[in-house]
């Protein structure tokens, strides 16, 4: 079989994954839990630590006044933002038992309630409520749009979502996104590292070869990332209630990856020399490779890694009910599969650039 | 290292005799400093932002920017006059080009930093607070980290076409999270007189000194060849 054909093949595998991924996603998937950290975990790692937790639901119900089902344990129950209000004003008051625990919504998400107050309800509900509730029912109807658990300390603010002692979906449709907003991470990731090893290998062994490899691969990479980046704010707008948070260390390195990468991609298209091109753009694309997750490590970034993006869905089987885990693994290698086709052809377009480059240096023509 | 002493002797000789590059870094960093005056004094009159965190973001605003503008010039100077062919004919290892370089353009930015802290004071009659001292030592050790990782990607950048829009392009990134924040960060530490409390993130910009130092002294090589 010949390269092209091979080439061909691949693209067509691609494409077809591609389609039954948008299929799964939207018909075959079940809608997933959030799972981050189930109440427990997030409480046993924070006892004794004279932090404080709140947490508080956030759901979108048919009624104003909905009827709300609680089993197992006691849930406050707000009908409204002014209601939240008066609650807090309780609190601060001291009406309330001492044994209750502040509940604080995020602001956030506070903000966003601001917009529909009449169709959503907050429960917040007090410590004991996080470590001995087994399940929390909601009207038939109603359509849960966030569930968040605050933990707050004195200074720091550990945010963190979590939903697994509850049978409660969250942001059910914006959920979907995900099936194609993490895939496009992986593979920007993947396309960024194969720059880096394609650079070192550049410095190492002068062959152009390896130059046309990072450069196409720099692109696809920026590509990818644009991808994850736009979707990511728009799970996040339902899921969160802002479109970015900058707090986020996962967030903010794919940003400031990004931003390298750019400026990777505009240093290619400024030098004219092809091979001083290859040289400094192979030394930058391995120090901004680099640079980037070692920021992470900075003293100022470093407590935010206690990110709110959720982790475990993507790496934890336990976390994903295997429909949304099959449907994420085809997603994951039809993106792959698209990822190394797209590579393929362009490194052949590079490839047919530089010839042209060449035919025009021969014929005495100007150098584009 | 006598080597890179004496390289950086030269360059600051040629400074001395031109002061292009003090002159356009200081005036630079002058106006910035009046830009800020201007732009936040309802805010500090009001009470709305507080003189150390407009200090501290301000500062290394100035010194980052100014510091581009310096690292650019330094090698844009010996590419546009061609005496860079013959500071590589030079028979010295080319990591030593890298350490001359850097070590001249410190001293440089270093001495800018340095104006602006005392315009930085004269514009807002602010003392910091009797940490003055302080303050120029989170400049001297930020600079050590920017003028190491600069001079690599200046180093890169003056290849380009656009190379003046190209270095902040190609530094900022690198620098955001390894020099910035960290420093400003620590110098509001040191005006409020806790210095202590940013302990980490001097360690991280000290380490990050020792990377990108290790990286330019590497890879200098492959970026000036040809």
């Amino acid at each position: 079989m010949n390269k092209s054909r091979l080439a061909l093949v691949l693209a067509a595998v691609a494409v077809m994954l591609l389609l039954l991924t948008a299929w799964m996603a939207l018909y075959y998937a079940p809608i997933p839990q959030t799972s981050v950290k189930s109440a427990d975990k997030v409480l046993s790692s924070i006892e004794g630590r004279g932090i404080r937790v709140a947490g508080f639901v956030c759901a979108r119900l048919p009624e104003p006044h909905p009827v709300v089902e609680t089993l197992g344990a006691t849930v406050f129950s707000i009908a409204d933002f002014s209601d939240f209000r008066n609650y807090q004003d309780a609190v601060t008051d001291g009406r309330l038992n001492d044994t209750w625990w502040t509940v604080r919504p995020l602001d956030v998400l506070v903000r966003s309630m601001n917009e529909e107050v009449s169709s959503k309800v907050i429960l917040g509900a007090n410590l004991s409520v996080f470590g001995t509730v087994s399940s929390l029912k909601l009207g038939p109807n109603s359509n849960v749009t966030g569930l968040s658990l605050e933990v707050s300390g004195s200074d720091d603010v550990l945010m963190g979502t979590s939903a697994s002692q509850f049978d409660i979906l969250t942001a059910p449709v914006a959920q979907k996104i995900f099936y194609f907003h993490m895939p496009s991470a992986w593979v920007s990731y993947v396309a960024f590292f194969t720059t880096l090893l394609a650079s070192a290998l550049y410095i190492k062994t002068r062959n152009q070869k390896y130059d046309r490899w990072a450069s196409s691969a720099a692109e696809l990479g920026v590509l990818f990332a644009t991808i994850a980046i736009a979707t990511g704010p728009i799970w996040a707008k339902e899921e969160w209630g802002v479109y970015w948070r900058w707090n986020d260390s996962k967030l903010v390195t794919t940003f400031i990856l990004w931003l390298v990468y750019i400026g990777y991609l505009m240093l290619r298209a400024s030098v004219v020399d092809q091979g001083t091109r290859a040289r400094v753009s192979a030394v930058y694309g391995i120090i901004g490779f680099i640079t980037v997750p070692m920021s992470l490590l900075s003293a100022r970034v470093a407590p935010l890694l206690g990110s709110s993006h959720p982790v475990v869905i993507a790496t934890q089987g336990g976390g994903l009910s295997p429909g949304a885990g099959m449907t994420i693994g085809v997603a994951v290698i039809a993106f792959t599969l698209l990822y190394i086709t797209m590579l393929i052809r362009r490194v052949e377009i590079a490839e047919a650039e530089e010839e042209l480059e060449e035919l025009k240096r021969s014929i005495g023509g100007e150098e584009s | 290292m006598r080597e890179a002493l004496t390289l950086a002797a030269k360059d600051l000789k040629v400074e001395l005799r031109s002061k292009e590059m003090v002159s356009a870094m200081f005036l630079f960093s002058l106006l910035m400093v009046l830009a800020f005056r201007f732009a936040f004094s309802d805010s500090l009159t009001a009470g709305e932002v507080s003189i150390e965190d407009l200090a501290a973001s301000s500062l290394w605003i100035c010194f980052s920017f100014a510091a581009i503008i310096g690292m650019h010039t330094a090698f844009a100077k010996e590419k546009d006059r061609e005496t860079l062919e013959g500071l590589l004919l030079c028979p010295i290892d080319r990591s030593i080009i890298f350490l001359g370089k850097a070590l001249s353009s410190f001293v440089i930015v270093f001495i800018v930093d340095i104006l602006s802290i005392a315009f930085f004071a004269l514009f807002f009659s602010y003392g910091y607070d009797g940490h003055g001292l302080e303050v120029v030592g989170v400049a001297f050790l930020g600079t050590v980290t920017l003028v190491l990782v600069g001079t690599l990607v200046a180093a890169i950048s003056v290849n380009a076409r656009a190379r003046e829009v190209l270095l902040p392009i190609l530094l900022i990134p690198l620098i955001a999270f390894t020099v910035i924040i960290p420093c400003v960060a620590a110098t509001r530490n040191a005006i409020l007189g806790d210095i202590t409390e940013s302990l980490r993130d001097l360690l991280s910009i000290a380490g990050y000194a020792v990377v990108f130092g290790v990286a330019g002294y590497l890879a200098f090589d492959y970026v000036v060849e040809g």
